[in-house]
């Protein structure tokens, strides 16, 4: 989110607040690479899993956890690369390298993973239904802005990633609100997955809107 | 304007990282009453009165062997030991061989056995009672049996001088204990003692839900327990062991259901082979939930 907005705003950003906000970025990108090493090697019964049990018999949960939980992390390398200007003028190949890789992952493998466990998400037909809604609003963007690009429509191409990119976002916000919500509130534990299933990707877009159309101006 | 946003934004959540807000705050004080009471000690036997007690003991069977609950409250303490200012005990008179009376008392998590003379005096049964001595908390049980009201009054002393409590008295109903799975917590809301400190005055809410459903006799889904709190889970599982009368060795769960389940009575230290396929089935499913609660409920993840 903070490389968007170095490369959409056009008074650029002063240094210290880049570098400021890619460790924080970087802070959050190590705790999601820690969530995701929990299941590593291979388990079913430990974290998230643990209170996955009447599913995780399932063969295609199982397959379907494992990829989104390995393929996810790698979407969110793109936080560093695909949306600063300088990088994309004076590497364009890196630029499309990680462009692809990003598609390929949401598209053929963290996207339709993640709608399969949606369809299996905690807290009832509320988060199943964001969880799904997420998913395919996901990959719909994704594959609109792979379209703009390939038509070389560069200013869509740009606006439909920033899109995508906020959705792919939502695995760091939305528990970053789950803890904030849980530290201030103390809610019971799936009436917090219930409002963060929602919360978690509905604002990133709001907030994707906004720099859009800063952007646009 | 965007930029400001965002740090905004990741500044609140630095923020709320930083403080954690600590949900004590309407914890209260708990506050004990001490009552003293007259223990009437009868410590030397006449050989007169033994064989008096003799004729008696077939009559004495019938009449005293039974199981007495009630609270076995500190009289001496010293409070720097973080003594458990009560508990509730129960006492049971097992067998009579001539003059001697045998029971246990099962309190705290402790099942210990005792022996000792007794006498009958104006209707009333007077007996001095000592543990085996090889625990560290063994002592002498000096009580009155009033077959009338169907109560003992007494009082304990502590072999060993330097516990946290080494007197305590205690006033015990006759009830009768049978396990029974439709017992049921209601609804209970109440605070227990957050850490094992019961001087502290941190204190953890216990909601209605711990009681909405009677993990003895249904078998619990996901959806029953997934969103509830640690604690709650907590007391849920820990009434299962309460309907077996299991005596608690954890202050938090001894705590609140000797305070606030007046159905319970602690007569065992260990009720595993008592546990049904129900219990047994539930018990593994809200453990899980616990379990994942505790490690992930207020950590960054899901």
């Amino acid at each position: 989110m903070k490389n968007i907005s170095t490369s959409i705003i056009k008074n650029k950003l002063p240094r210290y607040a880049l570098i400021l906000l890619m460790l924080v970025y970087s802070y959050f990108l190590w705790l999601m690479i820690k969530i995701t090493l929990q299941y590593w090697p291979i388990q079913t019964d430990v974290a998230f899993l643990s209170i996955k049990q009447d599913y995780i018999h399932l063969l295609h949960y199982r397959i379907a956890f494992f990829v989104h939980v390995f393929s996810a992390i790698f979407v969110l390398l793109a936080g560093y690369t695909q949306f600063s200007n300088s990088i994309r003028t004076k590497y364009p190949q890196w630029h499309r390298h990680l462009g692809w890789l990003y598609v390929v992952v949401t598209l053929l493998f963290a996207g339709p993973s993640g709608f399969i466990i949606a369809i299996y998400a905690n807290g009832g037909s509320s988060s199943q239904i964001a969880f799904c809604l997420l998913a395919f609003l996901w990959m719909l963007f994704t594959a609109i802005a792979l379209l703009k690009i390939i038509k070389k429509q560069v200013p869509s191409h740009k606006a439909w990633m920033i899109r995508s990119f906020a959705l792919a976002l939502s695995a760091i916000t939305l528990r970053a609100w789950k803890y904030i919500l849980v530290a201030v509130f103390h809610p019971k534990p799936m009436d917090v997955y219930q409002i963060v299933a929602w919360l978690g990707w509905t604002l990133n877009l709001v907030i994707a809107e906004i720099i859009i159309l800063n952007k646009i101006k | 304007m965007t930029i400001k946003q965002l740090f905004s934004l990741s500044l609140i959540s630095l923020l709320t990282v930083a403080c954690n807000p600590n949900a004590s705050e309407d914890a209260k004080e708990h506050i004990i009453t001490e009552e003293v009471q007259n223990i009437d000690k009868e410590k030397t036997l006449s050989s007169e009165q033994k064989e008096k007690v003799q004729h008696k003991t077939a009559v004495a069977k019938d009449v005293i062997l039974s199981l007495y609950v009630g609270v076995f409250r500190s009289k001496k303490m010293n409070n720097k030991k973080n003594p458990m200012l009560e508990n509730k005990i129960s006492i049971s008179l097992d067998s009579i061989s001539h003059d001697v009376l045998f029971g246990h008392s099962v309190v705290a998590g402790n099942n210990r056995p005792f022996a000792g003379k007794f006498i009958k005096k104006d209707g009333l049964y007077i007996a001095e009672c000592k543990e085996p001595g090889d625990d560290k908390y063994d002592g002498v049980f000096t009580f009155t049996l009033n077959p009338q009201d169907e109560s003992i009054k007494g009082a304990w002393t502590s072999n060993d001088k330097k516990l946290a409590v080494t007197e305590r008295s205690y006033d015990l109903k006759k009830v009768e204990f049978k396990y029974n799975p439709h017992q049921e917590l209601g609804d209970i809301s109440a605070e227990v003692y957050q850490s094992s400190n019961t001087n502290s005055n941190e204190f953890e809410r216990i909601t209605s839900d711990a009681g909405k459903f009677n993990a003895s006799t249904s078998l619990l889904k996901k959806e029953d327990v997934e969103n509830m709190y640690k604690r709650d889970l907590e007391v849920m599982r820990n009434a299962i062991y309460a309907r077996h009368g299991y005596s608690f060795k954890n202050r938090q769960m001894r705590n609140f259901f000797d305070t606030y389940v007046d159905w319970y009575i602690p007569v065992s230290t260990d009720i595993s082979k008592d546990l049904t396929d129900i219990e047994k089935k539930n018990i593994d499913l809200i453990k899980r939930y616990e379990k994942h609660a505790e490690t992930y409920y207020d950590e960054y993840g899901r």
